[in-house]
């Protein structure tokens, strides 16, 4: 009875993920074995001639793949560094300044996207406010290009992705018994020595959580390199995006998809396999 | 090591403010080296911050706290040394049991040896050799509290703070703990200072109880003392259950006092009298103080009562009866077997040394 009213509750959901994710994906695998003829219609085939140009060509490897995967770790790590700090302190605020704070650190999801670059393009710009900013504070002379450049990228997937590290570690930091540290310094621990044994390690499964969510989406990120890139920032949600629509290989554009997917897959596979090594498998009641 | 004054803990003068909220108001006691003392007293009463207050977790408001004679009041909670037992155990959820009791001494650079020892040594104590590599959630309550017991005793505590460490745990368990609890602790004469709102606790296990009630304290005094002779309407109540008759003192003889209460009922009231005759006064009467006879004997004070009401508590019976006046009374009784029934007439027998009484302002009237 309760088995079968849970399957019913849970039928929608099935249904749509099996009509807009499981569905697609199929079509996108299975159009990754189809062949492209020049002037740009596909033919139904059965080849790995996609992949091979892909995982055949260094250019590709080094340039897009690697080129992401360096991007996503990067703009994940300058998230959670600037992102812990902010969830610590957020975590000890109450009533308005909480909320402040809170619509501070949502509001890159609060403001649409394109907006979100248009305001930054004014931040951005040669005469803006970071050039201002950075050369009336002598930290360097000339303006610096941060439009169509990766720094840019950079700055703009941070911004975005913070929200999301920040909110899933605040999760974890609350969950905290708060005389988890005052045992810590019962028994000898200064302040700092029990953040880094006590509070740091309890906030793993947050930390976790909010890596695979940022590292997911920087890794794939395709609007802001769009929009704020340069033609070097080939990133490969990008290139997927330019093949299917702009150069018309739908199979090209599956199997670098596919290729995506996988190599997201097998590094999030690692970093679980990491985590739970260290600290997870602890944590998590075995079941 | 120990200081000249022979306390291991003195509160003086302290007080904790949040906002407007008096938490805790010019509190002061001692505890002496290797005494057992409780901090009893009702829900919210201030027991739990006076006890953060020495631990060092919270900051006192006002007011001086020593340990060992050293003034700690503004020393962090790394600084003071002290063993401390959570009411919900703290236990770090990702460390083993051995890591948790490891770890103040890790902190403290011990060597691996004298550790492993160490630790060895804490969990046989607590009776938790076998335990080591367990993670707190693979125990059960009872068990987390002797590791959340045995992490404080590694580091070999002049003081051990607990605060009420035996809640959560089912009464069969709570009392056992109990007396390991005070075996333990007159094995390794250590000082505590026992935080608890279970006056059985507070009572079988403390050389001294201080009594709070409203961020105040109400009473400090040995356990018989605090029973047989509670000096205020509040740990009257609070400890244990009591009988109360407001009455007038009308005569004062030799040792033997007579108080009139409403029109009907006279006690002959014994015990260290000071009050002049035509003050007004409270009588306090334990309802074990009380015979319960089935006819009418000789005796200073020979009352007839009709029973109301009675509950089996296993070893004890509960009357409530009412005096012809109209009190009403708890009387508990022993003898089980040859009972009054409800709506039969009894006599209940009071020794005149039996009764307290106090002013009716609550202080003391002796
Ligand atoms: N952080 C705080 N902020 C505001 N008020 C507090 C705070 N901590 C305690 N209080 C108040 O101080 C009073 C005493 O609290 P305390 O925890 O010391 O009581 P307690 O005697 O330990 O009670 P219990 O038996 O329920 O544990 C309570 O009225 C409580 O509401
Ligand atoms: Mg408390």
């Amino acid at each position: 009875m309760k088995a079968r009213n849970a399957a019913l509750l849970l039928a929608p959901a099935a249904l749509a993920l099996t009509i807009f994710v499981i569905l697609p994906l199929m079509w996108v695998v299975r159009t990754s074995f189809n062949h492209t003829v020049d002037g740009a219609y596909m033919v139904s085939a059965f080849t790995f001639e996609n992949y091979t140009r892909f995982l055949g060509s260094g250019w590709y490897l080094v340039n897009t793949l690697w080129f992401s995967i360096r991007v996503a770790i990067l703009t994940t790590a300058i998230s959670v560094l600037l992102g812990y700090p902010v969830a610590l302190y957020i975590a000890g605020t109450r009533g308005v300044q909480r909320n402040v704070l809170m619509t501070m650190v949502l509001s890159p999801l609060l403001i649409g996207l394109v907006t979100l670059v248009y305001g930054w393009i004014v931040i951005f710009r040669g005469g803006g406010l970071l050039n201002s900013l950075m050369i009336a504070l002598r930290v360097y002379d000339e303006p610096v290009r941060y439009m169509w450049d990766l720094k840019g990228v950079v700055i703009l997937l941070v911004y975005i992705g913070m929200p999301y590290i920040v909110l899933s570690l605040l999760d974890s930091i609350e969950r905290i018994n708060p005389s988890f540290v005052e045992a810590a310094r019962n028994v000898g621990a200064s302040r700092w020595r029990a953040f880094w044994s006590i509070t740091f390690p309890l906030t793993m499964p947050g930390l976790y959580a909010g890596l695979v969510i940022v590292f997911t989406l920087n890794f794939s990120a395709f609007a802001v390199p769009l929009m704020v890139g340069a033609t070097d920032t080939q990133m490969i949600g990008l290139v997927i995006y330019r093949e299917a629509l702009l150069n018309n290989d739908l199979p090209f554009a599956s199997s670098l998809s596919v290729i995506m997917i996988a190599a997201n897959a097998t590094i999030l596979l690692g970093m679980s396999f990491l985590f739970g090594k260290l600290i997870l498998n602890r944590l998590e009641a075995k079941r | 090591m120990n200081d000249s004054t022979g306390k291991a803990i003195q509160v003086e003068g302290v007080c904790k403010r949040y906002g407007h909220v008096s938490a805790v108001n010019d509190v002061s006691f001692d505890v002496r080296h290797g005494e057992f003392v409780s901090l009893l007293g009702p829900s919210g009463c201030g027991k739990t911050t006076t006890l953060r207050m020495i631990a060092g977790f919270v900051m006192a408001s006002d007011g001086h706290i020593r340990i060992n004679g050293r003034d700690v009041t503004y020393l962090p909670p790394e600084k003071r040394e002290v063993g401390f037992v959570f009411q919900n155990y703290a236990l770090w959820p990702h460390m083993t049991v051995a890591e948790n009791v490891a770890f103040g001494l890790k902190l403290r650079k011990r060597d691996k040896a004298f550790i492993r020892n160490k630790v060895e040594e804490s969990l046989a104590v607590t009776g938790l050799s076998g335990f080591e590599g367990r993670l707190p959630r693979q125990l059960s309550g009872g068990q987390q509290q002797r590791v959340a017991l045995a992490r404080a005793l590694a580091l070999e505590p002049q003081l051990l703070l607990m605060d009420e460490p035996l809640s959560n745990l089912d009464r069969a368990l709570r009392v056992a703990m109990r007396r390991e609890l005070k075996k333990l602790q007159q094995r390794l004469n250590m000082t505590t200072l026992y935080v608890t709102h279970d006056q059985e606790e507070a009572l079988s296990m403390s050389d001294r109880v201080v009594i709070m009630s409203g961020g105040e304290i109400v009473r400090v005094a040995r356990p018989l003392e605090v029973y047989e002779d509670p000096q205020s309407e509040f740990v009257a109540d609070f400890v244990g259950t009591t009988n109360f008759f407001d009455g007038i003192v009308s005569d004062i003889g030799e040792g033997v006092a007579t108080v009139k209460v409403g029109e009907t009922l006279t006690l002959r009231v014994g015990n260290r009298i000071s009050a002049a005759p035509g003050s007004a006064v409270r009588v306090l009467l334990r309802p074990e103080r009380v015979r319960i006879l089935a006819e009418r004997r000789e005796g200073a004070n020979m009352l007839a009562a009709r029973v109301d009401f009675i509950e089996y508590y296993g070893p004890t019976l509960r009357y409530t009866v009412a005096l012809p006046g109209g009190e009403a009374l708890f009387v508990e009784a022993h003898d089980i077997h040859g009972s009054a029934q409800i709506g039969e007439t009894v006599w209940l027998s009071i020794e005149p040394d039996h009764f307290r009484l106090i002013d009716r302002k609550g202080a003391p009237a002796s």
